[in-house]
């Protein structure tokens, strides 16, 4: 099995897919992060919420398409009732207390969830797209995860183009590299994080419902992705985009490829490269402010 | 201000009684719980010397807590080693394992600093969840407690259990207390008020920060050697970054930096969590809520507000004298 080429190939596929959804997760966050200062446990739960709204759309409509438009819609509307109610207000805080209130909103989002939708895996059947699957070096590989790793690329191609040509995503890299500087230069800072906050929960709730058909959804699944993804905002480096680009490949890869190589310490390598990068690069392999 | 300084002694005092109060009043369930919220204190004191005097937010605290309650149960349950050595090798243990972590993590400061004792903290919990020998993620059960008949005391009796932890609290609590008094307490404040200062004055900041850094770890892991005993049973649960956030949340609700406001949050946090799980399913949004608006709050969490409140009395007090005085100097 080892030796197998098409063993290789479709792990090569699993990691690349397990990164992209990394990426949509940490690209929001990475940037809250470098633009803010704010640090945002509570982003894992947008994203179990991104999952479990597509669930309940889906069933209603008993497709998915609507379920990918609806879903980070749905999410980007509990981020912005977060923003107006909590962030907003915590973001001169320091680190400590925003870490202590987001881990205070991680238990309330938690017990909304099991409140709303129960406690049991949840998942959807029919109606979903690219639902075959495809033969590749005599594996058997499931069409849709073809379709998670498409996502991500298009995602990242998207934020690439709105951060580099658009009047927004100056706005952004200058709120980044020097706050006080943009806003003295008539940058509205304040409404420039409220849409980033924005477009960071509608991605994590994007990623929750493109994962929800091949993962399945469930109240807690917000928790245990949440450390890997702040594993690749610190390794990537905080508010850059090729960072979290980066960032979700390198722990994507390591966690796939850990659990086929030493399956019992496949985390233990993310944390150890963790530990090491931050030792050798103490901000992160590309960060935004040098 | 000086009757501030003497306000949190007398209220960790005042604490200490109401423990005591209720402790002769508690029947078998209220000697757990008293157990429960005694080495619940003992980890959070430990991590107001690291986050709230000196400014180190650890997420990774709950690993430190749990490997001195593991190679507690490794020593006595597998080893065969007498409960007494094995407190005392359990406690040195984790405290040279804080020093070494200790020396690397504090080459890194802030949100970086946080993230890297969460790794450095998952790491002890996947090794621990993945060893068989360790009991993996059935934990490891058959643990005793240390025996001191002896002297006539059986700890295998819940209150009697339960009336030893608090008073170990209160020793420990006046040990640290005499430690922050010292000039190295002095330094550890500096250093969390203006590191970059400290390091100005020729200070070795690294060096402070390792150092206390393995003294608060070897206090967590004497707590778990605790946490084992009055169980007998641990799970690798004991070491995850939400136990730590647990105890972080636990400091905070308290008031960090107080060094009494970690008993109290102790207290308050497993009240609720007992009293709350009884009444709903759902206790966790209301300690989460309940969090949220302590921390958005402003104050430093239960001590701030009873200190708020006590200089209101006091202001109020003395503007009563004063009129006074106005009044009498008008009549003379």
């Amino acid at each position: 099995m080892l030796t197998d080429s098409g063993f290789w190939f479709v792990q090569v596929l699993n990691s690349l897919q397990l990164s992209m959804l990394l990426f949509l997760l940490s690209v929001g966050l990475t940037v809250i992060f470098g633009l803010m200062n704010f640090v945002n446990l509570a982003h894992g739960s947008l994203y179990a919420l991104g999952a479990l709204f597509g669930y309940s759309i889906a069933q209603a409509t008993g497709g998915m398409w609507l379920a990918y438009l609806l879903a980070p819609l749905c999410v980007m509307l509990v981020g912005a009732i977060l923003y107006i109610l909590i962030i907003d207000r915590m973001r001169k805080a320091g680190p400590m207390k925003q870490v202590l209130v987001t881990f205070g909103l991680i238990f309330v989002l938690l017990d909304i969830q099991r409140y709303l939708w129960g406690t049991d895996q949840l998942g959807v059947t029919s109606g979903i797209p690219f639902s075959g699957s495809f033969e590749i070096f005599g594996e058997i590989y499931p069409s849709y995860r073809l379709f998670i790793i498409c996502v991500g690329l298009v995602v990242f191609a998207a934020l690439f183009l709105l951060l580099e040509h658009t009047r927004l995503g100056a706005e952004v890299r200058a709120g980044v590299d020097d706050p006080e500087t943009a806003s003295c230069l008539g940058v509205n800072v304040e409404r420039t994080f409220f849409v980033v906050f924005l477009i960071g929960s509608a991605l994590a709730g994007l990623a929750g419902v493109v994962a929800m058909p091949a993962f399945s959804a469930e109240a807690g699944m917000g928790v245990s992705i949440l450390v890997p993804t702040l594993v690749v905002v610190v390794v990537g480096g905080l508010g850059s985009l090729k960072g979290a680009f980066a960032g979700s490949l390198l722990i994507g890869t390591t966690l796939t490829f850990g659990q086929v190589i030493i399956p019992s310490f496949a985390s233990m390598l993310m944390y150890a490269l963790l530990v090491a990068v931050l030792l050798i690069r103490p901000s992160g392999l590309f960060p935004a402010r040098g | 201000m000086r009757s501030l300084i003497s306000f949190r002694p007398a209220l960790a005092a005042l604490t200490l009684i109401t423990l005591l109060i209720s402790w002769t009043n508690a029947e078998y369930f209220g000697m757990e719980i008293l157990a429960e919220i005694a080495v619940l204190a003992l980890l959070a004191m430990s991590l107001d010397l690291l986050a709230g005097y000196t400014g180190l937010v650890s997420l990774g605290h709950a690993a430190l807590f749990g490997c001195g309650a593991y190679s507690f149960a490794v020593f006595t349950a597998i080893w065969g080693w007498p409960a007494s050595l094995s407190m005392a090798a359990a406690t040195l243990l984790t405290g040279l394992v804080s020093l070494v972590v200790g020396a690397v993590v504090t080459r890194v400061q802030g949100i970086f600093f946080i993230m890297i004792t969460l790794a450095i903290g998952e790491m002890g919990y996947e090794l621990v969840f993945k060893t068989r020998a360790l009991g993996g993620d059935d934990g490891l059960a058959g643990i005793p407690r240390l025996d001191l008949s002896a002297i006539g005391v059986d700890l295998n009796d819940p209150g009697i259990f339960a009336l030893t932890l608090i008073l170990l609290v209160a020793v420990v609590y006046l040990l640290l207390l005499r430690l922050l008094g010292s000039p190295y307490g002095a330094v550890l404040t500096g250093l969390h008020d203006n590191a970059g200062r400290m390091r100005a004055l020729g200070l070795p900041v690294q060096l402070y920060q390792t150092s206390i850094f393995a003294f608060s770890g070897a206090l967590a892991g004497f707590a778990g050697t605790l946490s084992a005993q009055h169980t007998m049973f641990i799970a690798p649960q004991l070491l995850h970054w939400t136990t730590s956030g647990e105890v972080l949340v636990i400091a905070i609700l308290g008031g960090l930096g107080t060094l009494v406001g970690p008993i109290i949050g102790a207290a308050l946090i497993t009240l609720l969590r007992h009293e709350l799980s009884d009444l709903t399913d759902y206790w966790g949004l209301w300690l989460g809520l309940f969090l949220i608006l302590v921390v958005m709050g402003g104050k430093n969490g239960v001590v701030g507000w009873l200190e708020a409140g006590w200089r209101f009395v006091a202001r109020r007090g003395a503007q009563s004298k004063s009129t006074a005085r106005r009044s009498n100097d008008a009549a003379g």
